[in-house]
């Protein structure tokens, strides 16, 4: 069985005489939820609609489930639900006859599945109000429940909390994480709000200015982002002595460079600093530090604007 | 692609346009036959007065591109351009089937709301008309093949005329640049019609291979077996390339 859901290979969009994107190589697993980060204009919309077949690329090419004809394409969008960019919904239709709409499109059989998906993303009772007396969130949903209805496989949402309220927000996180538990379906979630990603994505792509920058795991990504505390003395292997038999740690790390890394005490810094130099050490650095995705990303971006 | 033609049926169903469109279409056309079975406006040298259905006098009307245009095109611009802005064509490109049959499905469905408006509609209107008002007598062995043959005509050059609209809906995207493109065609064809096709051999040539006069032959009573021939190879070649360009393009398209 194919490993990857999504695999682009050397993808280049061109609009006129911009790269939208440039020689992107996205790989997503089978049950991942991929946080796909950038800043406005990155590419991410301009991917995903390459990826759902709605735009095509200047070079290079899609993998879907393993398939990349065109028929092969043709067939695993089937198994996609997707909201890009903004809801597509009829105003002078029902949440209800939405669905109906899409069911029939989509060719599936059970009825059922509109009441169901409905109650999923909370419009159970919307009743004959037309979608364009909805709330933006409540097209949000709308959108959403259109991209669940055929109990996708792989869901793709392209910045799926705009126009949602903070519960609304939370409502929808969890739903995510239920489906991907449940369901074990792989979920795409494009942001810019990286706090939304953060609580969510078990894996992270980073676009800028249409390169994909990094693809990390979340367990990768929490490691680059650990507080630790950045010490720097004249000697460190006796630093590190000093670490391990005055204070008895052991999660710390000695670089290349001779900083040590040390990851417990960071609440207790006076006692560390205090251990070290009563050992007549010299301390030639002494800071807190660590990213948390925003930082993290806003590092990795701004070095790629500083080049 | 019958997934797809029910889902494009329920839209239909749904579409405010058509059914204003129905309505309006309907009084308009009831109107004018009143008018013209009470005597009140009097037209002479029709197809329909020649063959004695002077009480279709009105019908005439249909033959006018200006008059189907803006019945077809109206519905082309709030049916097929609807799906372009509320960006719902994502969600059947999503949806996993060709896009040909996509295109072919929306096709199908416009043509047939095309041909409830522009054809079935005032001919049923002055059906029910001329017999309410006691001229059921005009109904002869004659005059009801004449009906046929000219409303079959008709009906098929609608179908070839909704696949133009089609393209033209499929390429501006915006119901009102449809409308608008549309209305100076028509414009232009007037034109055409008037000057360049009596003074080119060429152009004269091209204008009587196209639907726009074929529509004059459909209701003309003394139209031979060639000519009918002719008429319906023009309609159906004219909706084959019309189809296959369009769908060609909207393979090739790319949704906002």
């Amino acid at each position: 069985m194919n490993e990857y859901i999504l695999r682009t290979n050397n993808l280049y969009k061109k609009y006129k005489e911009d790269f939208a994107l440039i020689n992107v190589n996205l790989e997503i697993k089978k049950g991942e939820i991929y946080g796909f980060i950038g800043q406005n204009g990155a590419g991410k919309t301009t991917l995903l609609r390459i990826a759902t077949g709605l735009a095509f690329p200047s070079k290079g090419t899609v993998e879907l489930f393993g398939e990349s004809s065109e028929e092969g394409l043709t067939q695993s969008i089937k198994r996609i639900g997707a909201v890009i960019e903004s809801p597509a919904i009829f105003p002078n239709m029902s949440a209800y006859e939405n669905l109906e709409l899409h069911r029939l499109q989509k060719g599936i059989p059970d009825k059922k599945s509109i009441d169901k998906t409905l109650e999923l993303v909370g419009l159970q009772n919307t009743g004959r109000k037309k979608s364009v007396n909805f709330s933006l969130g409540m097209k949000q949903r709308l959108g959403i429940a259109i991209a669940l209805l055929s109990d996708p496989e792989f869901l793709i949402l392209d910045e799926p909390t705009n126009g949602l309220d903070p519960m609304g927000i939370v409502e929808l996180r969890e739903l995510i994480k239920k489906l991907n538990r449940e369901k074990e379906m792989t979920v795409l979630i494009s942001s810019h709000i990286l706090s939304e990603l953060h609580q969510l994505a078990t894996r992270y792509g980073i676009i800028h200015k249409g390169k994909l920058l990094e693809q990390i795991t979340a367990v990768e990504l929490n490691e680059k982002c650990r507080q630790y505390l950045r010490i720097k003395v004249d000697d460190p292997s006796k630093g590190a002595t000093v670490l391990e038999a005055e204070l008895g740690i052991a999660d710390f790390e000695v670089m290349p460079d001779g900083t040590i890394k040390l990851y417990s005490h960071l609440d207790d810094i006076q006692k560390v600093s205090k251990a070290i130099t009563k050992n007549n050490l010299i301390i030639e650095h002494f800071s807190q530090t660590g990213d948390d995705l925003e930082g993290y990303f806003t590092k990795l971006v701004g070095g790629v604007d500083n080049d | 692609m019958i997934n797809l033609i029910k889902a494009e049926l329920f839209k239909l169903k749904r579409n405010n346009t058509f059914w204003v469109l129905m309505g309006v279409v309907t009084v308009f056309f009831a109107l004018a036959n009143y008018l013209v079975i009470i005597d009140w406006w009097q037209m002479h040298n029709t197809g329909f007065y020649n063959i004695g259905l002077k009480e279709y006098n009105a019908m005439d009307m249909v033959k006018l591109p200006l008059i189907f245009n803006l019945i077809i095109s109206t519905l082309g611009g709030f049916f097929i351009n609807i799906d372009y802005t509320t960006g719902t064509i994502k969600n059947q490109i999503l949806s996993g089937n060709k896009r040909s049959h996509i295109y072919l499905a929306k096709l199908i469905v416009f043509s047939l709301g095309a041909v409830i408006t522009a054809v079935i509609l005032p001919l049923i209107t002055v059906i029910i008309e001329t017999i309410l008002l006691g001229r059921s007598e005009i109904y002869t062995g004659t005059t009801v093949m004449y009906l046929l043959r000219a409303f079959s005509l008709y009906t098929l050059i609608i179908i070839a005329y909704s696949s133009i609209i089609m393209l033209i809906a499929s390429l501006t995207k915006e119901s009102g640049k449809t409308i608008i493109i549309t209305i100076i065609m028509t414009i232009i064809l007037f034109v055409i019609e008037k000057t360049l096709v009596l003074k080119y051999e060429v152009v004269r040539r091209i204008y009587e291979n196209s639907i726009f006069y074929q529509i004059y032959q459909a209701f003309n009573p003394s139209i031979t077996s060639n000519e009918i021939g002719t008429n319906i190879l023009i309609s159906l070649g004219t909706f084959i390339i019309m189809s296959y360009c369009g769908s060609r393009i909207f393979k090739k398209q790319e949704i906002k």
